[in-house]
């Protein structure tokens, strides 16, 4: 009975299921159908990230808490005490652990969207499936982390007494920003990655300056208004004040800031996925 | 039932670029290549280094045949899989598969080392192209496939390599296909192992999935696939009838370097340039009956002068069980060296194999046991007997002597 089936089954597949294999033609032959189809691997990758990164640390979930606390307690202390920066009228150290915290999502995103194909180099060599899985399913995994921190964040400002509104409902769309824009440097530096390995040498160093070209540390406010059209070419800027605004509801997001930030991040990443789709032909003989 | 195509390839070729994987592996190595290259004639260079490793491959598969992939190492056997498995695109042509492929061209790939069985189970499952629900349905026979019961919530670097070996082939023997691209996979394992998988591509045969098999095993080709695609040089050679195919491929592979031998390129200093083997009266003969003495005829040309070598002359019955080995140095025969062009006899013994066929392999070493120089197969030949067959006989086949006695007797001896 169930070889029936099946054997009907099979019967029907083969009938139906064509696949083309030919050279790659065309800019913008994107396939991103071919993502959804294999949305299980994508799934089961981003599974298998968060229980290799659980299980090889003994702290486990203990460094998504104490990673971005750290560095909360060192800028407290030169910026917040040393320096007495403003920080927009919440506490400083509730205001940098609001900018930290979507800044360390978004740059261990980037790290790990940025060097997965040469992670999973055997895979990429001995398996077919739409490449930008891998990157896809990078981004995905530090969610986990920031989610534990986002907890705290909320336990310190009841400490603090900073009461959230019905704004903390954009803190996902928000992530989902961070997320998109990891995703698009992963996808120029990934393919890049490939082909010269500085990469892995040359990102930390880029997200550090990038860190300082983003209001963690210091407000949007301290930062010359002459100069605030330039500043705000960086996509992060829109994230990260728009966290800090959904989170603490004060003031109001610059429209002109988050349009930018929007803007630019469209082209990063639909330029990205175009780079990535005429790069991906050639993962499996270069890497 | 109506013939279906299950692929169609039309003209298939991959370019790639000689070295392109090991060049550039940082910028630096690029900016001295690129003003290297800007200073000698690159476009002439460039052109030189360019190679097809497939080229213009034309060949329909119908559903439910099997079809072995032959031809000698760098031959275009494994590009031509991974086109058809799309991990690697190709520079021309196309291709049309019809139905589901499973690729199995490395035994896990894709396991992780610090998830423990279970989880790689699904791992693996989902990147070979099952739904979780899928492998959920089949986990249970899949740890029962692959005899780990008791290891399965273990992590896998803790696995030896031949459960870790055997729990890859079973996810993957259970993705249930219909075209399945086998590379190798099945000579993985221990032989009670390499069996069952055996017996597995056979059970999916009957059920109708196509399978190509890319192997050097010729005896597993035999079995397996009544039709044979011979690559050479990146083209098909022969496509046909596996006797007439695998008949062209020894042919051609006659003295080539053995399939195991890493160095097969290098010159070390001596190569084999003849091999022949004669019967009692002196002529070339490829049938050699059982008990005779044949003599076997090695020419070789050392480029330098080799100290004291160690000739060797190797047989393999027809499913590569090698059988045995004449060894010169071994049998006391001192030879000092060898250097320009020479040839060595061996005379053997009496033939006590049993009747089938044989390929030879010469190896040649220097100071005695030292470094392996060559490795290269010679001719087949059979051994000719009405009765010793293998599957009765074993491998060879001596007289013993035999004594019957009486029942009383038999007893007096056990009790004394």
């Amino acid at each position: 009975m169930t070889d029936l089936t099946h054997d009907a089954a099979r019967e029907a597949a083969a009938h139906a299921a064509v696949t083309r294999i030919r050279p790659m033609r065309g800019l913008l032959d994107l396939d991103l159908g071919a993502v959804w189809r294999y949305r299980e691997l994508l799934w089961v990758l981003m599974m298998r990230d968060i229980q290799v990164l659980y299980k090889q640390a003994a702290l486990g979930a203990a460094w998504a808490i104490l990673q971005p606390l750290f560095a909360v307690l060192v800028f407290s202390v030169i910026f917040g005490f040393f320096v007495h920066m403003s920080s927009d009228g919440v506490p400083y150290p509730l205001f940098a652990f609001a900018g930290v915290l979507p800044w360390t999502y978004f740059a261990e995103a980037t790290r790990r969207s940025s060097t997965g194909l040469i992670d999973d180099a055997e895979l990429v060599r001995k398996v077919y499936f739409p490449r930008l899985i891998i990157p896809l399913a990078r981004v995905m995994a530090p969610l986990v982390d920031f989610c534990i921190a986002f907890a705290v964040l909320l336990v310190m400002m009841g400490f603090y007494g900073v009461m959230p509104s019905w704004k903390l409902l954009l803190v996902p769309p928000l992530m989902v920003i961070a997320a998109m824009l990891a995703l698009s440097i992963g996808l120029w530096l990934g393919p890049i990655n490939v082909r010269f390995r500085d990469i892995k040498h040359t990102l930390p160093f880029m997200l550090q300056i990038w860190m300082y070209a983003s209001p963690i540390v210091y407000p949007l406010s301290k930062v010359p208004p002459e100069w605030r059209a330039l500043y705000s070419l960086n996509p992060m800027v829109g994230v990260i004040e728009g966290f800090r605004w959904a989170v603490f509801d004060r003031g109001a997001p610059d429209i002109g800031v988050m349009a930018a930030s929007t803007a630019i991040l469209a082209i990063l990443l639909v330029g990205g996925l175009v780079f990535f789709r005429r790069m991906e032909r050639a993962f499996a003989d270069l890497i | 039932m109506s013939k279906v195509l299950a692929i169609s390839a039309k003209g298939l070729s991959k370019r790639y670029q000689r070295g392109a994987r090991a060049k550039h592996d940082s910028m630096r190595d690029m900016i001295g290549d690129t003003v290297r290259s800007l200073m000698t004639g690159d476009a002439e260079r460039k052109a030189r280094e360019q190679f097809w490793a497939l080229k213009d491959a034309t060949f329909d598969i119908e559903r439910g045949e099997n079809i072995g992939i032959i031809g000698l190492n760098g031959a275009g056997k494994s590009t031509l899989l991974k086109i058809l498995s799309r991990i690697v695109t190709p520079t021309e042509g196309e291709a049309e598969i019809r139905g589901r492929l499973g690729a199995l061209l490395e035994v896990g790939a894709g396991f992780h080392q610090e998830l423990t069985g279970r989880e790689n189970v699904f791992l693996y499952g989902s990147i070979l192209g099952m739904t979780r629900k899928e492998v959920a349905q089949k986990f249970d026979a899949i740890v029962d496939f692959a005899e780990i019961e008791e290891f399965i919530d273990t992590p896998v670097k803790r696995y030896s390599s031949g459960m870790y070996v055997r729990l890859a082939f079973a996810v993957a023997a259970h993705l249930d296909p219909d075209i399945l691209l086998l590379d190798e996979v099945l000579s993985v394992g221990d032989i009670a192992f390499s069996r069952k998988c055996l017996n597995f591509a056979r059970s999916l045969e009957k059920r109708g999935s196509t399978i190509l098999f890319v192997s050097h095993n010729m005896f597993s080709i035999k079995t397996m696939c009544p039709r044979v695609i011979y690559l050479k040089a990146g083209q098909i050679a022969f496509d046909g009838p596996t006797e007439q195919g695998l008949g062209k491929y020894e042919t051609d592979s006659h003295l080539e370097s053995a399939a195991w031998f890493p160095g097969g390129d290098r010159d070390t200093g001596i190569s084999i340039t003849g091999f022949s083997i004669h019967d009692e009266s002196g002529a070339e003969a490829s049938v050699i009956d059982h008990g005779a003495r044949a003599t076997i005829r090695i020419r070789y040309n050392a480029s330098r002068r080799i100290e004291r070598p160690d000739f060797r002359v190797g047989f393999s019955r027809s499913d590569d069980v090698h059988c045995m080995t004449f060894s010169s140095f071994s049998d006391g025969v001192d030879i000092p060296y060898v250097e320009g062009d020479g040839l060595i006899e061996l005379k053997i013994p009496p033939i006590k194999l049993v009747s089938d066929r044989y390929s030879a392999s010469i190896v040649v070493r220097e100071h005695g046991l030292g470094d392996i120089l060559s490795a290269q197969t010679g001719g087949h030949f059979h051994v000719r007997h009405p009765l010793y067959m293998p599957y009765y006989y074993g491998v060879f086949y001596e007289t013993g002597e035999w004594r019957a006695l009486p029942a009383s007797v038999r007893s007096h001896q056990s009790a004394g």
